[in-house]
């Protein structure tokens, strides 16, 4: 049986006109690291979809390692199932790879895959939940050990490399399984806001790009999202 | 706890996001210092979010691309061109069998009919009949 994938109207086809993205807004001056960065990054995309567009396999391959972890990574916070998240996130990338055709450039690329990633991603959690799909497999896969490819050792970004000790270690390695069992218990409306803002670090801009949210309404929803993540982790930050 | 209003939730968000320019952050500083309430949870969820901003970045499996490619490869066989380069010879076969089948049955059809036959080779019934000057019993003027 063939699994939730994005539907025709949330499919980059019916998204072009969303495309008219914005800059980002923000006080003229030198230009930072972060967005000569950025700027970078998008002319090396704008130069993989010309090439991924004629047939190029090579450029296929370059794109799936740029973005593989963060769509993986997108993945399985919203899903908090690592077999489920690896599925998903071929799947964004088949999406995409039959899709560019469509892509018209217009937008930053990333913005578009994530759109992909997170309409897909809403669509699976749909399916999931009327069949019942049990989230509790979160409690087993999401140990930093888990989250880790094989043979490879844990992220400098971790909670434990910044709580000395082994006690806090131990409660470090709790809060993060609690981190995660929660935040897969969100409204999966909640659950891509706090993955995008808080834990992919994306702009406003981006995430206004990406969910065809008013800003307004975003900052609202976030605020929403992030208290209802509060409310659910109380319980275990005592 | 009571919900914070619209603007206050905005505020809030903007806050925790480093995104209020210094005079709105200012006004945001009064306000909580006014609102021990709002202090406290906007303190609460600074600390949850830097909890949720230091989870593990988490990498997708080694084998990830060859796993996508095999799955490109597959779809290709069945809806692109791997699919035409099977299909057409067997299409072409089974053209030519159903045609050979045909033209077997028709062949065999001409054999069985007499009519056909005649019109294929009209000598065929010549030999089959009687020599001339013998009646047959039907032909035999009646005594």
């Amino acid at each position: 049986m063939s699994k939730a994938s994005a539907t025709a109207e949330e499919a980059p086809e019916a998204d072009a006109a969303v495309e008219h993205e914005r800059e980002p807004s923000g006080p003229v001056g030198p230009e930072s690291d972060e967005e000569r960065r950025r700027r970078e990054q998008d002319r090396r995309d704008r130069r993989l979809v010309k090439r991924l567009k004629t047939g190029d396999e090579r450029a296929f391959q370059e794109l799936v390692r740029t973005y593989q972890n963060r769509v993986f990574g997108l993945t399985f916070r919203m899903l908090g199932n690592r077999a489920e998240a690896e599925d998903l996130a071929q799947e964004v990338f088949l999406t995409v790879f039959r899709a560019i055709g469509s892509y018209r450039g217009e937008g930053r690329f990333y913005t578009w895959l994530y759109r992909i990633a997170a309409n897909t991603t809403k669509n699976r959690i749909k399916y999931l939940k009327t069949r019942k799909y049990n989230q509790h497999s979160v409690v087993l896969e999401d140990s930093p050990q888990a989250q880790m490819p094989a043979g490879e050792g844990g992220s400098d970004h971790s909670l434990q490399s910044q709580i000395p000790g082994p006690e806090a270690v131990v409660r470090g390695n709790r809060l993060q399984q609690a981190i995660q069992r929660e935040l897969a218990e969100l409204d999966a409306e909640h659950r891509v806001l706090i993955v995008l803002r808080d834990i992919e670090g994306l702009t406003y801009q981006d995430i206004i790009n990406i969910t065809g949210l008013a800003e307004g309404t975003l900052k609202s929803r976030l605020h929403r999202a992030r208290m209802a993540l509060k409310k659910r982790m109380e319980q275990h930050m005592r | 706890m009571a919900e914070p209003s619209q603007s206050n939730a905005e505020l809030m968000s903007a806050a925790l996001d480093e995104q209020l320019a210094p005079e709105e952050a200012a006004a945001f500083e009064e306000m909580l210092a006014k609102d021990p309430e709002a202090a406290e949870e906007f303190s609460q969820l600074r600390d949850m979010l830097a909890l949720v901003k230091n989870l593990p970045e988490v990498e997708a499996p080694p084998d990830f691309y060859e796993k996508i490619a095999r799955k490109v490869r597959r779809r290709r066989m069945f809806q692109g061109e791997s699919f035409l380069l099977i299909s057409v010879p067997f299409q072409v076969l089974s053209v030519l069998i159903v045609m050979a089948i045909a033209v077997t049955y028709m062949m065999l059809q001409l054999d069985r009919d007499p009519a056909a036959k005649l019109q294929r080779d009209p000598s065929a019934t010549q030999g089959e009949a009687p020599p001339h000057g013998e009646a047959t019993p039907e032909e035999s003027p009646a005594e």
